[in-house]
């Protein structure tokens, strides 16, 4: 278990001479060691795996590699010989190329041109162009019309124009950043057929992921990075499970997740009795202080909007809500907005959680001002302050106020998110996928604090993940199609096993449509 | 005689728009290179000093067509230097050049002004030229008219047809493409702005050498806002600006015939024409043009290291 990448080399399956090495490389950004000291061989016909949380370092190695980056020290060696990659075009002429996870194709423009794009040739013929994109589309089952203009494309398609791109290219080295993130199940199972096929063909693949399944189906090799260095490398036919897989990343055990203890409830804060918005079809409810209700439902059934409901974002059409006691115009015309009061966690962290050029005092400040107000003006010492001992307390890191918050990751500008509203003492929150793309560290810290605030408030929690339902709820509401298919707590077993069959609209035996549960 | 009114102001349209359709075109592509340069108005008059000085010290008409072309790339490098080396705000210094090429050509040419030079001069196109109807309309005219008509198809073929071209148009839609492609994007932009800058260069010469065959305060009289304008209303395709810019060259030669006629209209009224028409166009381009805007990355500047 305690193998190192060296020791790969010896390995007599490793008989392979690696088409790519990387060697020493090192990347810091600011403090932050994004990449310490990483050596790696990519050898073609086989699939790589690098695997690691977020913000591990995975992206910014793979970066070096295609050319976009410069790495502070180290070498990159192709065919046994150093080179240097001034931009990404060294790397394509060197056959490295990548498809990131945020696709670089001209909207408006055709499948053909964007993969002609950059290309050596004067005159473009466009009919050559067709033709010879359709006959490379049907070698590796990457079917597209050369024709077509992406932006009609969906998201699998214009995954297959990328990895065109570089196949035209005829690139021995194809680099995937989170190339599912994207794709519906066919579409990933046809990418990952298209990927075995490319590397019987004898060309090597690397692709970066922290789904561990994924990992488990495609790769040959995996090297795990944790905190910028990889802290483990072996052969897939070494790890028999998803479990001992995940062990390995985090590199502790997996098991204990988080024991839900529920706590007191106390009196109701929320209240909807047939609310009604648009897409919203009548929902009602009722939250207490101290539970967690888990609103889950597949996204786009509704969820967002009663969420823009409840944070005063969108007016509703008919029915009661009674928020902290007050109806929704009384609440919303001077809504409770420091002490005791209703705070948000939007889904959206670096667009409407966060302004990602302003430093964190400034975006910890931005919605809990009416705290540091000295008369008029802003008591900027006190914000200060504040934002240091919150990014202590909550562990964010870089421990550094001064910095953009969009240069946080995910995870760690989520930290400082929920920080920045629990500061005000809220009494009723309203969640909204706060873990959506978070590692399992980030994710497990963010399920705790949310834990933790119940002895005095009351969550709305709406995810689209059920593991978060399961973990964190007294109580879940299944939504389906702008209505609850029924609200029910944690201990009614039958139901909250039903809950796949409810996440699809379907109510398991039921005769009476009794939306409420008791509390 | 109506006919031949008729087809004398049809040439006088071709005469007006084709100072139009060089700053047009060449605003088209540095903006579909995804660079907004509002200094057209600024680098044209520029143009048409650098023309009107050379040929009155040499009296080479294509060296003075190059000095213009030369000079307002020059002129244009400045907006060159503010966008991509230090991404400064495209407007504000699009502005600022429009300000000072205004300026400056006010300032030097000063002394010259009413000085007349050769310029050149019309000439029948051989054979085309004795076209009935067309022969006056489209033939009959300078040497700069008959480059204008080529100017459209070559850079609808540059744009469409070639390597550099697709590159240049994709920079103007999502540079980080065109550089994780291989290409680099700031070099797409300058020659976007370069080539750009000098075709509304060249434009500028046609004033002083075409049309005043002399040097006058205000030479350009706001057309190099017309051409932003017209850019717009051709969304950004070549074809469409030449439409453009003779739509506008019509109502510029119909408003001098009407005042020519003495109508009752005041004539500032009708000299404002031209300027009514360009609101309305942008009015009708930003309610057709819904899916056929502007180039997506128009602009925007690039990030440093992209």
């Amino acid at each position: 278990m305690e193998q190192n990448h060296v020791a790969c080399n010896g390995g007599d399956r490793d008989e392979i001479r690696p088409v790519v090495r990387l060697e020493g490389i090192s990347k810091s950004f600011g403090p932050v060691k994004a990449n310490n000291n990483i050596t790696l061989n990519i050898r073609p016909t086989r699939i790589k795996a690098l695997l690691g949380e977020n913000g591990a370092g995975k992206s910014t190695l793979m970066s070096i590699l295609a050319g976009k980056s410069r790495p502070d020290s180290g070498r990159i060696c192709v065919d046994g010989l150093p080179v240097q990659f001034r931009s990404p075009k060294d790397a394509l002429s060197a056959g490295i190329g990548m498809v990131y996870q945020h696709f670089m194709l001209v909207e408006a423009m055709s499948v053909a041109q964007n993969i002609l794009l950059g290309q050596e040739s004067g005159i473009i013929n466009p009919r050559g162009m067709g033709r010879r994109v359709r006959e490379l589309a049907a070698r590796y089952g990457l079917d597209v019309n050369p024709d077509a203009i992406i932006r009609d494309l969906s998201m699998g398609e214009r995954q297959r124009v990328e990895i065109l791109k570089l196949l035209y290219r005829d690139c021995r080295v194809l680099i995937f950043d989170e190339p599912t993130a994207v794709l519906t199940p066919p579409e990933i199972a046809q990418l990952f057929d298209a990927l075995r096929r490319m590397a019987v063909d004898g060309r090597a693949i690397v692709f970066i992921s922290h789904k561990m399944k994924e990992v488990l189906d495609l790769a040959n090799e995996v090297e795990i990075l944790r905190r910028g260095e990889i802290v483990d490398s072996f052969l897939r036919e070494d790890v028999p499970d998803e479990r001992e897989l995940a062990a390995r990343m985090i590199g502790r055990s997996p098991e204990p997740v988080i024991e839900l203890v529920p706590v007191e409830k106390g009196e109701e804060l929320l209240r909807l009795e047939n609310a009604r918005c648009e897409k919203v079809d009548g929902v009602s409810f009722s939250l207490r202080r101290g539970e967690v209700l888990a609103v889950a439902g597949v996204a786009g059934n509704g969820q967002k909007e009663l969420v823009e409901m409840l944070t005063g974002r969108r007016e509703p059409a008919g029915g009661v809500l009674n928020i902290l006691g007050r109806d929704w115009k009384g609440f919303f015309h001077t809504p409770v907005r420091q002490k005791d009061g209703l705070v948000y966690i939007p889904e959206d962290r670096k667009g409407l959680a966060t302004c990602p050029t302003l430093n964190l005092i400034d975006n910890f400040v931005l919605t809990n001002r009416l705290s540091f107000l000295n008369g008029p003006f802003m008591d900027w010492k006190r914000g200060e302050a504040a934002t240091r001992e919150a990014i202590k307390e909550f562990n964010v890191h870089p421990p550094d106020p001064m910095v953009p918050a969009g240069s946080l990751s995910g995870g760690n500008l989520q930290k400082l998110v929920i920080a920045r509203e629990f500061y005000r003492k809220p009494k009723l929150i309203v969640a909204e996928n706060p873990t959506q793309g978070l590692d399992i560290s980030a994710m497990e810290e963010v399920w705790r604090r949310i834990l933790a605030v119940r002895e005095h408030a009351g969550i709305l929690l709406v995810t689209s993940d059920l593991t978060e339902a399961m973990t964190l709820a007294d109580t879940f509401a299944v939504m389906y199609g702008g209505r609850f298919i029924d609200v029910f707590p944690r201990t009614d077993t039958a139901k909250v096993e039903a809950i796949g069959l409810m996440l699809a609209g379907i109510k398991p035996g039921e005769k009476l449509d009794n939306k409420e549960a008791e509390a | 005689m109506s006919v031949d009114l008729f087809i004398s102001l049809l040439a006088a349209t071709i005469l007006a728009g084709t100072p139009l359709l060089y700053a047009t075109l060449g605003e088209m592509l540095t903006e579909r290179s995804g660079v907004l340069n509002l200094g057209v108005e600024g680098m044209m008059i520029l143009g048409a000093f650098f023309a009107f000085f050379v040929e009155l010290k040499t009296g080479n008409h294509w060296l003075a067509v190059l000095a213009a072309g030369l000079g307002a790339a020059c002129t244009g490098m400045l907006h060159g230097i503010v966008c991509l080396v230090f991404q400064g705000n495209q407007t504000v210094s699009g502005l600022a050049l429009t300000i000072f090429g205004v300026g400056l050509s006010d300032y030097l040419g000063t002394p010259f002004v009413g000085t007349l030079t050769e310029g050149f001069q019309p000439f029948a196109f051989p054979l085309l030229g004795q076209l009935p109807f067309f022969g006056p309309v489209f033939f009959q005219h300078n040497a700069l008219v008959y480059l204008s008509y080529l100017l459209p198809p070559l850079l609808w073929l540059f744009l469409k047809r070639t390597a550099t071209g697709l590159a240049l148009c994709a920079t103007g839609e999502y540079p980080d493409a065109v550089s994780a492609a291989g290409v680099s994007p700031i070099r797409m932009r300058w020659i976007g702005i370069f080539g750009g800058a000098f075709i509304v260069g060249v434009g500028g010469a046609y004033l002083s050498l075409c049309a005043t065959h002399m040097w006058t305060h205000n030479l350009t009289a706001g057309k190099g806002w017309i051409a932003v304008a017209l850019v717009i209303f051709a969304f950004w395709r070549p074809g469409r600006a030449v439409l453009g810019a003779w739509l506008f060259g019509g109502i510029m030669a119909l408003q001098l015939r009407l005042q020519a006629l003495g109508t009752n209209i005041p004539s500032s009224l009708m000299m404002m024409l031209p300027y009514g028409l360009t609101i309305f166009a942008l009015l009708w381009a930003s309610a057709r043009g819904k899916g056929r805007g502007a180039p997506a990355a128009l602009g925007e500047n690039i990030a440093p290291g992209a």
